[in-house]
């Protein structure tokens, strides 16, 4: 059975309970006390430190307040139209985001790891082994989303290990246990996808017809990727919350590079040769 | 901050609409997050780009080595030379590499499985083969020197057990790998600059380390005065003409990059790339060569052609640095029609 998340962020609050409890969960490092100056989000992105993060989006509507306002529906972001033309939406809404490892189908960093410190478990999730890490650095640039960094002082590189150490005594991740509002899900990833098509339907039906999954085949987990089996359901575009839109496997190319670079070996053998005629 | 971002928020300024910041705002045509860069970069330092030219070297010269051999051409200092240097590098990039490491002590673990699909793990096999094969040659070439401490025993089954020419032939293979791999390690990424050009990466840090091999031997043989006059006149036509492919394989990668060349054309980049490597490494030097040949001339568009090498090395890495850190450039990237996907042919 594959396991993975479902991050509703419709539901979600801002709590940062699931920053807090992977950290206390995972004994993760401190991140230090910087304040960005954004935003309350002062962890800015995930990182080897940072397994789960809250991105907190504000997003400013720009239309004119006229006729009579009711400030509590302005508030609240009703769309329904009010009586006497009130325009609403003036002050924009904010979005929250809990962020984390996507546990791509085809993983990235798993492919580009010289060691074989990146694994697939049994529960089909990506691992990092931290006794066989030997901290190259490679997975790095090769993650499509910025989650795998190394963690200074340790040398090693780290990532959500979606608690394999929770999940092999039974219990679901130390994130979605904290959640309060139930926007970080665990389970098995086809329930979870079911569930995010039921939600998404909901949404629509409701009027919020900007509401999709993200991390399938379609968008975000795209070019060889495969999908996730973190899945997020957005309402804005994907790279206000810092993803892509269509990502992209690099080791894809790796076959083509290599037949290329072996045309241009030979070509550059035989200009050496011909130089060696008189 | 990218050009589309700095130009709203001078639009913003002067008349200002909403108390949130511009950064937010939702007319801007580049969306992001705060400007926080969505992928990490590499955090390679100075450790990497030296060993990539180093390996380009090591490769370069057992390519020259190997066709010399193969075509009869017999020129025992050029033998000697070539030998010493591929063991040279082939000591010094381990090294390199293993310091680069997060836990040094780990770095046997390469060796622990082979992924084809990893230029890493390919990288460190080949490093570890072409190494091997190297030693082996240049410890053959050291005990018929009398550098094993004159004629002993050692030294005579040195001699007697290590077959030189046969592995000078096998070694070839690999140590192209070696040099053609470091610019498939770079594109197999997801860094934009880098991962933009994937068919061109490899053979454009081969063709660069064929140069830099080139006018190491040359440099070398010159300095010397050893070689025979053939081998430096063989040098001399053969840099030419890499030098050329080199240019021309830059040219192209700049084309197929297009817009998210931009890094290396950066005030920070610039100077490296298109002052170290364009000008100094390969427009120089191509012009050195292009006129009456004399020693002097040669040494010095040696000496360029290395330098040139080193630095184009060290503005790849750097732009790739700037490229991953560009939120506009990996967005407009993956975003649907740039990104290299599984069913294209090229």
């Amino acid at each position: 059975m594959a396991t993975g998340f479902l991050t509703d962020t419709t539901v979600c609050i801002g709590c940062k309970a699931c920053e807090v409890a992977c950290k206390q969960w995972n004994q993760i490092p401190s991140d230090g006390f910087g304040l960005t100056g954004n935003s309350y989000d002062n962890t800015g992105h995930l990182s080897g430190t940072t397994w789960r993060h809250v991105a907190f989006i504000e997003n400013p509507k720009k239309r004119r307040l006229t006729g009579d306002v009711d400030l509590v529906a302005l508030a609240e972001d009703v769309t329904e139209p009010l009586p006497g033309g009130a325009e609403l939406d003036a002050l924009g809404r904010w979005a929250f985001m809990s962020d984390v490892c996507k546990h791509c189908v085809a993983a990235p960093c798993q492919q580009a790891c010289p060691t074989g410190a990146i694994i697939r478990n049994e529960f089909d999730n990506v691992y990092i082994q931290p006794d066989v890490c030997n901290g190259c650095g490679y997975c790095v640039p090769a993650c499509p989303y910025g989650v795998i960094s190394q963690v200074p002082h340790d040398g090693r590189a780290f990532k959500c290990t979606l608690c394999y150490d929770r999940q092999k005594d039974g219990m679901e991740p130390a994130c979605a246990k904290a959640c309060p509002t139930d926007s970080i899900q665990f389970g098995d990833v086809e329930d979870l996808k079911r569930r995010a098509e039921e939600r998404v339907r909901e949404l629509h039906e409701k009027g919020y017809t900007q509401a999709y999954v993200w991390g399938t085949p379609e968008v975000g987990g795209t070019g060889g990727i495969g999908g996730n089996h973190s899945k997020f359901i957005l309402m804005d575009e994907p790279e206000t919350y810092n993803l892509p839109r269509h990502p992209f496997l690099p080791q894809e190319k790796v076959k083509g590079g290599v037949i290329a670079s072996a045309v241009a070996a030979t070509v550059l053998g035989a200009v050496v040769a011909l130089a060696f005629r008189d | 901050m990218s050009e589309a971002t700095s130009e709203s928020v001078q639009q913003s300024n002067g008349r200002v609409e909403t108390s949130h910041h511009p950064e937010t705002d939702p007319k801007r045509r580049d969306k992001n997050y705060y400007g926080i860069p969505p992928i990490k970069r590499a955090h390679w330092t100075w450790q990497v780009p030296l060993y990539f030219w180093l390996g380009g070297i090591g490769a370069g010269t057992q390519l020259f080595a190997t066709v010399a051999q193969l075509l009869g051409h017999k020129d025992e200092a050029l033998t000697r030379v070539s030998r010493y240097t591929v063991l040279l590098t082939m000591l010094l990039s381990p090294v390199l590499l293993i310091w680069d490491l997060g836990r040094p002590e780990r770095f046997y673990n390469m060796l622990r499985i082979l992924k084809l699909r990893s230029p890493m793990s390919t990288q460190s096999w080949s490093l570890f083969t072409f190494g091997n094969l190297g030693g082996l040659i240049a410890a053959r070439q050291a005990a018929e020197d009398g550098l094993l401490f004159g004629d002993n025993v050692l030294s005579r089954l040195v001699i007697r057990l290590i077959p030189a020419r046969l592995l000078t032939v096998l070694a070839m293979p690999v140590g192209l790998f070696v040099g053609f791999n470091t610019g498939n390690l770079v594109s197999a990424t997801s860094v934009p600059i880098w991962a933009r050009n994937w068919m061109l990466m490899g053979p454009t840090f081969l063709a660069s380390g064929v140069s830099t091999a080139l006018s190491w031997l040359s440099l070398v043989l010159h300095l010397g005065h050893w070689g025979e006059e053939k081998t430096l006149r063989v040098l001399h036509r053969a840099e030419k003409a890499v030098i050329l492919i080199e240019g021309a394989l830059i040219g192209a990668s700049l084309i197929r990059m297009s817009r998210w060349s931009k890094p290396l054309f950066s005030k920070e980049v610039a100077p490296l790339f298109v002052g170290g490597t364009l000008i100094a490494g390969i427009a120089a030097p191509f012009a050195l060569l292009a006129g009456k040949e004399s020693r002097s001339k040669s040494m010095l568009a040696s000496v360029l052609a290395l330098a040139g090498g080193l630095a184009f090395r060290f503005a790849i890495i750097a732009a790739g640095r700037k490229s991953a850190d560009d939120p506009e450039a990996y967005f407009t990237f993956a975003s649907g029609e740039s990104a290299p996907q599984p069913e294209d042919k090229i």
